[in-house]
Order: structure tokens, then sequence, then C-alpha cells
């Protein structure tokens, strides 16, 4: 009951004109970054950091927090339409949205990308008013052994993404773990694979691979079509908005990514990318009809749209109840907090109730408002298909670069770039897929290093696998997420076989 | 409409280049002793924003600002990779530039000390220490160690019984601040104690309890003290710190441990930098640190004022690497 009280009262504070004026600058300028490659929410709320000085802390971080899953909303517009995600949580669009934009589902594709942005959002809003405090206690129980079993169970992921040979998929999955080794071993301080290059101490950055392997993958691809003639153009196009036959295959897949996404998010360092794949693997095994997975199935896209927007609410949890980054974008809110002269921790929570349910009433306000700029802003966006692809392919080649400068501040980062870029470019030609690579780089890291903090505080022993009911949990559903895939393909071979 | 598209398209791509252009600083440095400063300055955090180093930069900018000590527009920039060292990579490239002031604190020694990195302070023009904060030795709230002599006997009979962890490598600041109290407690072995290095949140490891002791700075933990959900046994400091509950924090040498450790932030410029440049930021900064806003903002951010000019401070630099280096080169890392 007090809860609804403070959030109340968080309303009045968020629905000031000069609030709700904030919340859709934030969630604007969010959408934007988000949909660039290589710009994410953390250089969006990084740019409004000088600003924060001259704004209240409430507005601060309203605006913060627009820009935060504003990028959510925006960094599957790319997915969709050219087949290169903003950041890691928007890889999984990909999967289904560029295969239904390819055959002219273009706007049911942007229209459900945004109705489950703000579904997920919405609702997530909702666990984060009433559950925040129990929830930041349950993330505690994730130490280095739970977090080395969920990122090894979202690496399973893999399993499921990878359409055909499944040996190509695991040899592909195995390459981004060994991309993933390169840098500064935090455990022992010893550079690994950087042959003296300064600029790889600090490991291979997961957005160059993403931008390479997807955009400039894709680019290098196009080539060949436009050469060809065989690239169209879409000329024609329809109302950006769903079917009913969308929305009765979406909406469960929905409502179970948005919690899987939230859960996620609170976990400190796991974030957006692991929520998205995870939401898109549990459907793609709950679903009938897993064939179609990959070749445009809407709730394959919608899934992980809820998932990626939950996720970043939810990633708001550890910063709010207890003062600790749960993701790289929280990590410079919360520098700005400090900048206001805010200590963060679970008595921002407790003593600070106008700045934190400010920010929560303003997250509902702002979902709405994203929704709605976002529908008829995809009517336009999607004219990105009518550009001809000799005029489009060199705009988005030139994006890899800006992206790839953006995230690195340094020219040097351009080596790799293109070499990742001919390495997705023959890896394709050579039909291995490229997802359980980049997603192999995205995890590989952090898994391995989980990994090592759990041996070393267990003694050099591999007890921890099994220490406590959690991991226990986790290594269940590895193993049935692994082990589910060919006894569906089993099963219908079967079926196959009768029916025939 | 194609042409309206396409303009929106080239104004979303040139959105980045304005974010992130910040005024070239070339020109104007040759023999100009009476007019320097003179156009941009190029402040540089060598790490990602809301960081410790971007504060501090920020901080010191705008307080140069707001004081009118500096007249020239000082934009902020980030430059991260590596912790830091990929920005003095890229420093030595600018040989007696006049236009970069940049920020380090414990880490140019360690970096180079541990080998990530070729270049270390002298490979810079130290200008002034700033401020400093101290290290922080916290266990969650119902722990077993109730003081840092519990811990470091428990050490001293078994170096595997106490779980260290950190938020930077192993080799790097969270380490060695925890194995330099240590071996001034007298425990031997340091090199058997267990640490583990997290990315970026060690409290709520040692709050879920993976962890029995978190090594990091007090101001990242402070809030979680004043709810009592962790207990700090000790800080690093040669004297009490704050108000309230951070100045119940004992220091080591209260707790019998005669050792300091400080995470100290300092300025710095390029390798070789003009004199008059050197002069101007060091009487500048000089006067800096005695202005009520400045005071302001040391009392806001729970910084301690430790400055020093440039010939104290280098004379700093090269004692405090020399106690970093014993400590490594026990534990085998050099």
């Amino acid at each position: 009951m007090e809860s609804l009280q403070l959030l109340f009262h968080g309303f009045t504070i968020a629905a000031q004109p000069m609030n709700i004026l904030w919340v859709t600058i934030g969630g604007i300028l969010g959408t934007i970054v988000g949909m660039l490659p290589g710009l994410g929410p953390a250089t969006g709320v990084a740019v409004l950091l000088p600003l924060t000085f001259t704004m209240g802390p409430v507005a601060a971080l309203i605006t913060m927090g627009g820009v935060y899953y504003g990028a959510m909303y925006g960094g599957s517009r790319s997915s969709i339409l050219i087949n290169t995600p903003g950041d890691g949580a928007a890889i999984a669009a990909t999967f289904d949205g560029y295969p239904m934009a390819m055959s002219g589902r273009a706007e049911s594709a942007l229209a459900m990308s945004a109705i489950a942005s703000f579904i997920g959002g919405t609702i997530s809003t909702f666990l984060i008013a009433f559950l925040a405090v129990p929830v930041s206690k349950f993330a505690l129980k994730f130490g280095p052994s739970e977090y080395f079993l969920l990122y090894l169970f979202a690496l399973t992921a893999t399993a499921t993404m990878s359409e055909g040979d499944k040996v190509k998929g695991f040899a592909a999955m195995i390459l981004g773990l060994m991309i993933a080794t390169i840098g500064i071993d935090m455990q022992s301080g010893v550079s690994r694979f950087t042959f003296g290059i300064l600029e790889l101490q600090g490991g291979i950055d997961f957005l160059i691979v993403i931008i390479a392997m997807f955009a400039l993958g894709e680019v290098l691809k196009s080539f060949k079509n436009i050469s060809d003639g065989k690239k169209q153009m879409q000329t024609k196009f329809g109302k950006v908005w769903i079917s009913k036959a969308d929305w009765k295959v979406s909406w469960k897949p929905i409502l179970r990514a948005t919690p899987i996404g939230f859960f996620v998010g609170v976990l400190p360092g796991a974030g957006g990318t692991i929520a998205s794949l995870m939401a898109y693997s549990t459907e793609k095994q709950l679903s009938d009809h897993p064939e179609q997975f990959g070749h445009g199935a809407i709730e394959g896209l919608a899934a992980p749209e809820a998932a990626n927007n939950s996720a970043s609410v939810g990633a708001l949890i550890p910063m709010l109840a207890l003062g600790v980054p749960g993701s790289g974008t929280t990590a410079v809110m919360m520098g700005a907090l400090l900048m206001l002269g805010l200590q963060p921790g679970p008595k921002l929570f407790q003593m600070q109730t106008e700045i934190v349910w400010g920010l929560i009433a303003s997250m509902f306000i702002g979902n709405i408002i994203l929704a709605v700029i976002n529908i008829p802003m995809a009517g336009l966006l999607v004219r990105v298909l009518s550009v001809p692809p000799k005029i489009l392919y060199p705009i988005v080649l030139a994006l890899t670069f800006i992206g790839t400068y953006a995230i690195s501040n340094s020219v040097s980062s351009f080596y790799l770039l293109l070499i990742f870029g001919l390495m997705g470019y023959f890896l394709g030609k050579a039909k291995y897929p490229t997802s359980p690579l980049v997603l192999a780089v995205i995890v590989g890291n952090s898994m391995e290093q989980s990994f090592r903090r759990a041996y070393t505080l267990s003694n050099a022993s591999f007890d921890f696998l099994v220490s406590s009911p959690l991991c226990i949990i986790l290594i269940i559903l590895t193993i049935g997420a692994i082990v589910l895939p060919f006894i569906q393909d089993y099963m219908r071979n079967k079926k196959k076989a009768v029916n025939a | 409409m194609k042409k309206a598209l396409l303009a929106l398209l080239i104004a979303l791509m040139l959105m980045p280049v304005a974010l992130f252009a910040n005024g070239n600083t070339e020109g104007g440095s040759s023999a100009a002793t009476v007019n320097y400063p003179k156009g941009n300055m190029d402040f540089v955090a060598p790490a990602g924003a809301g960081g410790g180093w971007d504060l501090t930069i920020r901080t010191v900018a705008k307080t140069l600002a707001d004081t009118k000590l500096v007249t020239v527009p000082m934009p902020v920039r980030n430059a991260p990779g590596a912790g830091g060292a990929v920005h003095l990579g890229t420093l030595q490239a600018k040989k007696s530039d006049d236009k970069t002031i940049t920020v380090y604190s414990p880490p140019i020694i360690f970096f180079n000390l541990n080998g990530t990195s070729p270049y270390g302070f002298r490979n810079t023009t130290p200008l002034a220490r700033l401020i400093a904060d101290y290290a922080a030795f916290v266990v969650k709230a119902d722990s077993p160690y109730k003081t840092i002599n519990d811990v470091m006997d428990a050490l001293k009979k078994d170096p595997k019984s106490v779980k260290i962890g950190g938020t930077s490598a192993a080799g790097s600041m969270d380490h060695v601040q925890f194995l330099i109290v240590a071996a001034a407690a007298g425990v031997k072995n340091l090199d058997q104690i267990d640490y583990v290095a997290f990315d970026d949140d060690g409290a709520t490891q040692v709050m879920g309890g993976h962890i029995d002791l978190f090594s990091t700075s007090l101001a990242d933990v402070m809030g979680l003290i004043e709810s009592g959900d962790l207990k700090a046994l000790a800080q690093t400091s040669d004297h009490r710190i704050g108000t309230g509950l951070k100045a119940e924090i004992p220091t080591c040498q209260e707790m019998g441990i005669d050792v300091t450790f400080q995470n100290w932030r300092g300025l710095f410029g390029s390798p070789g930098m003009p004199e008059y440049a050197q002069t101007y930021w060091r009487e500048t900064l000089a006067k800096m640190v005695q202005t009520p806003e400045w005071k302001a903002m040391l009392e806001k951010y729970g910084w301690d004022n430790v400055y020093q000019d440039a010939p104290d401070f280098e004379k700093f630099l090269e004692q405090t690497e020399a106690s970093y280096k014993q400590i490594l080169t026990e534990i085998g890392m050099i």
C-alpha cells in the first residue's frame, strides 16, 4: 500500500510539464543513439552527463532513464531494416526481424517491436515499483558459480540458433570464445594474445565484432547482389501496425519474455543481450513450428524485444536499491548521481523517495510517449527500404566506421572492424553461422572469469558446480536446452515418416 | 521523399561526429609565452564517463571556469582503454604539446610495473597531486571478522582461509592495497592469499557471502555502510576522515598496523610539456585549491585535500612506486 502512495507521489513529480519534456527529449535521444550502430545508451547518457550539472537530480535521472530505455526501442530499428543491430541487446531482433523486412513485412516488424517494447517496459516498471527490494536481495544469491552457469546456459542458446550444420555452429562458437580470451586476464593480471599491442589490452569490444559481422558483413554480401542487379527495393508501403493473427501468436511470448528479461536484467553484468537471447531461445523451444524461427516468425521478434526493454528496467534495481551499477549505462548514471552530490545506496531508496519514485513514475509516462513516437517514426524509417541499395549501402558502410570510432575513440579499431568484417563475410560464404560467434564473444570473457573466480573460491575444486540449489536448476536448464532441440528434431522426423 | 530521407540519414550520420568532435587543438603554441593559454585546452579523462577520473577532471574544469582562473574553454574528452594505458600511449605522440591535461591515479604506476604498459608517470609531466580517497576493507554485516586484526590472524594461520575480492585485476590497486596492509601486519606467504577480481560489482559479492572481504575505495561502498549492509573494518588513511559513520571507521594505524595507502588523483601534462605551460598550470592549480569553490567540491564528494606541487609530487610518485614494487615482487608478479 505504501508503494502505491509513493508511486502516486512520484506521478505528481513526473507529470510536471518540465519533467514530461525531459523524458520526451531523453526518449528521442535514446531512440536515435540506439538506432545508430555502436552508439548505445551508455554513450547517450554520457553525452548528457555535463548537462546534468545544471539540472536538478530528479530531472537528470528522468532524462537519463529516458535515454536508457529509449535506446532499447531504437536498437532494433536498424536490426530489422538493415540487419545491423544498434547494440548487443538488439542482436536477437535481426534473427526474425530482418527476414520479415526482406519478405515485405517490415511495417509489421517495426510495429511489433514497438508494441512488445512498450508492454515489456510497462510491466517491468510495475515489477520494479513493487518488487525492487526483495528482488535485489535475490540477486545477491548470484555468486561466481551461479554466474558461470547462467552464462553457460545463455551460450546454449547458440545450439538453438544455428541453422543446419550443428558442427559448423559449434565451430563458430569456439572461434568466438577464442576471440573473447584476448586482453588482460583479470585473475592473473597477464596479457593474453595481445602481441604487445596496447589497444588489445582491454580486450576486443564485442560491439565492434557485432558491427563488423552484421553491418559490414551485410554490406559486403550486398555488393555482389547490387552488381548483379538482384537486390530489390521496396516501393509500396502499408500501414505500420500488426494484424490480429500477429498479435495472437505474440502475446504469450511477450508475457513470458518480460519476466525473463526483468530477472536477468537485475543481475549486475548480465544485461539486455543475454536476456533477449534467452527469451528468443525459450520461444523457439516452446514453439510448435520452430523451423519458422529465423525465417520471419513474428513471435521470434516480439519475445526478445519485450525482454530487452524489461531488462533495461530491471538493471536499474541494483543501482537504486543497492547503489551498485548493474550495467555500463547504469554505471554512468551512478556517476551522475555522485556529481549531483547523492550517495547511491540502499538509503537512497528509503530517503530520496522523490527521486526514486519520480523516476519510476516517469518510466510509465516515458514508455507511453515512446510507443506513441515510435509508431509514426517507423512509418518514416521503413522507407529506408526504398533507398536504392547503391546509395543505402555506402551509407551503412560509413555508419560502421562512425560507430566503431564512437565506441573506442580511436582510429586503430578500424583495423579490427575490417578484420572481423572480412572474417564475417568469408564465414558466411562457407555457411558458418555468425550469431553463435558473436554470442560467444559477448559472454565468453565473463563466463571464463566467473569460472575462474568460482574455482579459486572453492579452493581449486569443482564442488562449486553443485554448491547451491540455483546452480542445480541452471545445470538442469542447460542440459535441457542442449538436448531438447535434438529430441524435437527426432520427433518431427518421426512424424514426417508417419505422414509420408 | 527520398531526398528528405537522405537528408535525415545524413543528419543522423553527422550527429556522432558532432558529439565526439572536440575542437582540434593545433596551433598557437610557438613561443607564445605571454599569450598562454590560447584556444581550447584538451582535458582528458583516460576512462569512460562517470568514473572517478572523469569526475575529477570535470570538477577541476568546472571549478577553474567558475572561479574564472582559466577563461579559455576546457572541454573534457574521454579516451578509455586498458585502464588508462591506451591514452598514455597516445600521449607519447604529443611530445611538448601544451594543450593536453590529463588525470591519473595509482594505476599509472601499476600498469607500468606489471607490464601492461611500457609507459609510466616518467613519460608524462606531473603537475600537481590534488585529492585522495582511501582504501577500505569491508565485510558483510554479520561476518565473523569483527576487526582487521581478526582477518590478519586468520591469514597468518591459513592464507587460504579468507577470500579477498576487488574490482581491479590481480596485481593492480585493489589487490596490492590489501597486501600492503597484510605485509605490514606481519602476514607471510602473501602469494598464497586468494584474490578474486570482479568486473565492477564486488559489493553484491561480499553481501551475498561469496567472498569474505572486499578491498575497495571508501567512496564506492559508503552507501552500503550507512545502510548497515556492509561493515568497514579499517581504512588506510593516517587520520579519521569525514563525519558521522565515516569518521567511526578506524585507521589501520590505530589497529596497530603501521601503514597507509592513498588513492591519490593528480593532473599530468604530456611528456616534455613546455616550461611556460608547466608554470602556468602549477600556479593556477595552486590558486585553485585555495578557492572556496574547490573546497566546496571536496566537501561534496568526500575527497581529502592532498595538494602537492610538481616537485613534491614527483618525489611522492618515486616513493610509492618503490613500495608497490616491493609487494609485486614478493607475490611474484614482477
